[in-house]
């Protein structure tokens, strides 16, 4: 169970800023101009503050930086969720382009409830027109030591290789929402590979969350790495779609994840970046890692 | 309390189950009661089982007259369905003498069967703890798990059956699919258009824990209704009506074919996608933002307001008739407590008693387990949209319409564990009595 508290303004009553798939040119008007701000100014001029950016904009961009740094953290013993946003700025430019300034608190993505640990991120998020996926620059407490998690990571890996492939049709987790504890490991390996997927494919306006493995295609666990090849289920919440995503990841300890994905979209014709087919993306070295 | 380990030992020689098929049922109900802690009741040391003996229609009336009397709490387990078989009454220990000496007084025949509860309750009979345990598993329904269409429908019908004069089936209608859709009404009065309130559930098919919750909570109004002074005093003044599953057609797909449907399956002529978002489809800013002509979308409104039978019965009743006064529409996942409009970001006229109520009706939830909830108008708290429940509500003199988003924010999302939907229901009970008591106070 997630806690979820919003001490940054809540949508009060009276709060007419529209919804984020709404923040049409009209509404810029509302905006107060800022000029250079304390920290991470944008460089170029003809960015515009947004005097009260809504709460559940700023918890978008919050996500998409933690699906980012999930991703990069590439530990599925050390996975965060979102707890709360503390502090939010928000620009918007004449582009309709949205840059986002971010304190947020985050929760272990964990089975047991006992531990309910939060750490603190800063980010910084750029959604770019020409770019599908937003620039994230994102620094997080640490909640483990990074010698605990790899260690976590490491008998992670163990019980991985143990497991016999689940090729026979599983659903993780199943109707009733139990996720099998042999079958854990295979959820937050999932999960990591989704983070860079939903990373990728978040936008001001399209947010996405894991609903569900609905297929494993293959589960290599011969070599060092794990190799692990699914269909995993997004739902895209401002449209309520659910969109199949093939993911083929391979995995190992310390590791960068290696990721290729592919989405298959629904026409949607309200959103013009929703045709998107999530171009497979090869391999993805991080050298700054 | 935990589920009861035994079944109860009559006081004479024969297990109590030996003597009449039915008392199995009856005390196996009550265990379930118990035991999915619906029921507030901390202890039942002293309490006894008596038996009664009707003969005739004059005694039948004599009992029931005990029975209406409100003070003395006594609870009916086996209601005398024909002359010759007797009645099965609970009765608290401090009703023990009075209704000793009105039984007596009136000549009626009565053996104590049960001598305390509490210690049969606490015994330690090995082989009627597994009796029990079986049939329990069998027979009686677990809140604490989801279940299909069929299996929600009959524990309406047991619940219907169980507080006959409390709880009374509403048939309204069927869907698309040709499936029942079943509303409970509780009343305490006569009159068929006493002020109302109308909680639905289940309207998207894959928000499982709304019908679960719904079910739930049917059986904690019937349950508390003559125990709980806030839920009594309302049920004084109005009538709840509630839908655990107001989209029957979707919620049996997510089970055969497809766990994460959301519409109805209504066929649309020319497309190959089925079904209508039937939170889209009410009469009420039909077509606007949030929405999509498109019949293959999750967010189609279909070709017109109403045209989803399952939307049509449910408005077309609530204007019949016309005297409700709050609507609550069940969703998940989010955790959100909102208000009209989702048409608009703009504020309802009702905006600022409606978002006070919301605040309290969040902050008795947050009070049980700690789960946050935020408040705000359908539009500005989740996204816009249009044809709505609560919009159609509201514009139809509805002041009190709220929606809940109902656990969890993402984490488990649609797929919420099993072993969350009692904490749910419970917290969600908390918001729901909040809501109803300030209707109540309103009117």
């Amino acid at each position: 169970m997630q806690l979820r508290r919003q001490p940054l303004s809540a949508p009060r009553p009276g709060d007419t800023r529209p919804a984020a798939q709404r923040l049409a040119v009209p509404l810029l008007l509302l905006l107060a101009l800022q000029g250079a701000a304390a920290s991470g100014e944008p460089e170029d001029s003809g960015w515009l503050q947004d005097a009260e950016p809504s709460s559940r904009l700023l918890s978008q961009a919050a996500r998409a930086a933690l699906h980012f740094f999930n991703f990069r953290a590439a530990s599925p013993s050390a996975l965060q969720v979102l707890a709360n946003v503390l502090d939010g700025r928000a620009w918007v430019n004449q582009k309709k382009e949205y840059k986002f300034d971010l304190v947020f608190t985050t929760e272990f993505y964990r089975a047991e409830e006992g531990e309910k640990r939060l750490g603190t991120c800063s980010a910084q998020v750029f959604f770019r027109n020409d770019k599908p996926r937003p620039a994230v620059n994102v620094t997080c407490t640490q909640l483990i030591k990074k010698e605990r998690r790899q260690e976590e990571d490491y008998q992670l890996y163990k019980l991985m290789k143990q497991l016999k492939s689940p090729l026979n049709a599983v659903r993780i987790p199943d109707s009733h929402g139990y996720i099998a504890p042999s079958l854990r490991p295979i959820w937050n390996l999932a999960f990591l590979g989704s983070s860079y997927v939903m990373w990728q494919k978040t936008t001001p306006f399209l947010h996405y969350f894991m609903s569900q493995i609905s297929s494993v295609k293959q589960w290599k666990t011969n070599d060092d790495a794990i190799d692990f090849d699914y269909t995993v289920l997004l739902h895209e919440f401002s449209t309520q779609e659910i969109i199949p995503c093939r993911i083929h990841l391979v995995w190992y300890p310390g590791k960068p994840l290696k990721v290729k994905y592919h989405c298959q979209e629904r026409q949607t014709p309200e959103e013009g970046s929703g045709t998107e087919e999530g171009s497979a993306v090869a391999l993805t070295e991080l050298s700054n890692f | 309390m935990s589920l009861p380990q035994t079944l109860y030992k009559h006081s004479l020689t024969q297990p109590l189950y030996d003597w009449h098929p039915w008392n199995m049922k009856w005390i196996l109900f009550f265990g379930a009661l118990i035991g999915s802690g619906i029921c507030d009741q901390e202890t039942f040391s002293g309490h006894q089982v008596f038996r009664i003996n009707v003969r005739n229609e004059d005694e039948i009336s004599k009992l029931n007259q005990l029975m209406n009397s409100d003070n003395l709490k006594l609870d009916l387990w086996k209601s005398p369905s024909t002359l010759g078989h007797p009645a099965d009454v609970l009765v608290p220990s401090f009703s023990l003498r009075e209704v000793k000496s009105f039984l007596e007084e009136h000549g009626l025949e009565y053996a104590v069967t049960v001598e305390d509860l509490q210690t049969v309750l606490d015994s330690e009979d090995r082989k009627l703890q597994r009796n029990v345990r079986q049939e329990l598993s069998s027979n009686c329904f677990n809140y604490g798990a989801y279940h299909t269409l069929e299996a929600i429908h009959k524990e309406m019908d047991f619940i219907v059956k169980s507080y006959p004069r409390l709880v009374s089936a509403v048939k309204i209608g069927h869907s698309f699919e040709n499936r029942l859709m079943y509303v409970l009404k509780f009343s305490t009065g006569k009159g068929r258009r006493r002020p109302a309130i109308w909680l639905n559930a289940g309207i998207h098919a894959r928000e499982w824990i709304a019908p679960a919750t719904a079910i739930w909570t049917a059986r904690k109004i019937a349950c508390d209704y003559g125990r709980d002074l806030v839920i009594t005093s309302i049920l004084k003044k109005m009538d709840i009506f509630l839908l655990p599953v107001a989209n029957p057609d979707g919620y049996v797909y997510t089970h055969t074919h497809n766990r994460l449907w959301r519409k109805t399956r209504s066929v649309n002529p020319g497309s190959p996608c089925i079904g209508t978002d039937p939170n889209r489809n009410w009469n009420s800013h039909f077509g606007g933002a949030g929405t999509s002509r498109d019949p293959c979308s999750d967010m189609y409104h279909g070709p017109r307001p109403h045209s989803e039978v399952e939307v049509k019965l449910v408005a077309d009743f609530i204007a019949d008739h016309g005297n409700f006064k709050c609507f609550i529409d069940l969703h998940s996942y989010s955790q959100l407590v909102m208000y009209p409009y989702g048409y608009t970001t703009m504020r309802a006229g009702d905006a600022d008693e409606l978002d006070t109520v919301a605040q309290n009706a969040a902050n008795a939830m947050a009070s049980l387990s700690g789960t946050q909830y935020r408040v705000g108008s359908v539009g500005s708290a989740i996204y816009t949209s249009s044809g709505n429940s609560v919009d159609w509500a509201y514009d139809n003199g509805i002041k009190y319409a709220f929606i809940f988003e109902l656990r969890d924010t993402g984490f488990y999302a649609f797929t919420l564990p099993a072993d969350q939907i009692i904490p749910t229901a419970q917290e969600t009970w908390l918001g729901l009595k909040t809501i109803m008591e300030h209707v109540q106070n309103s009117i």
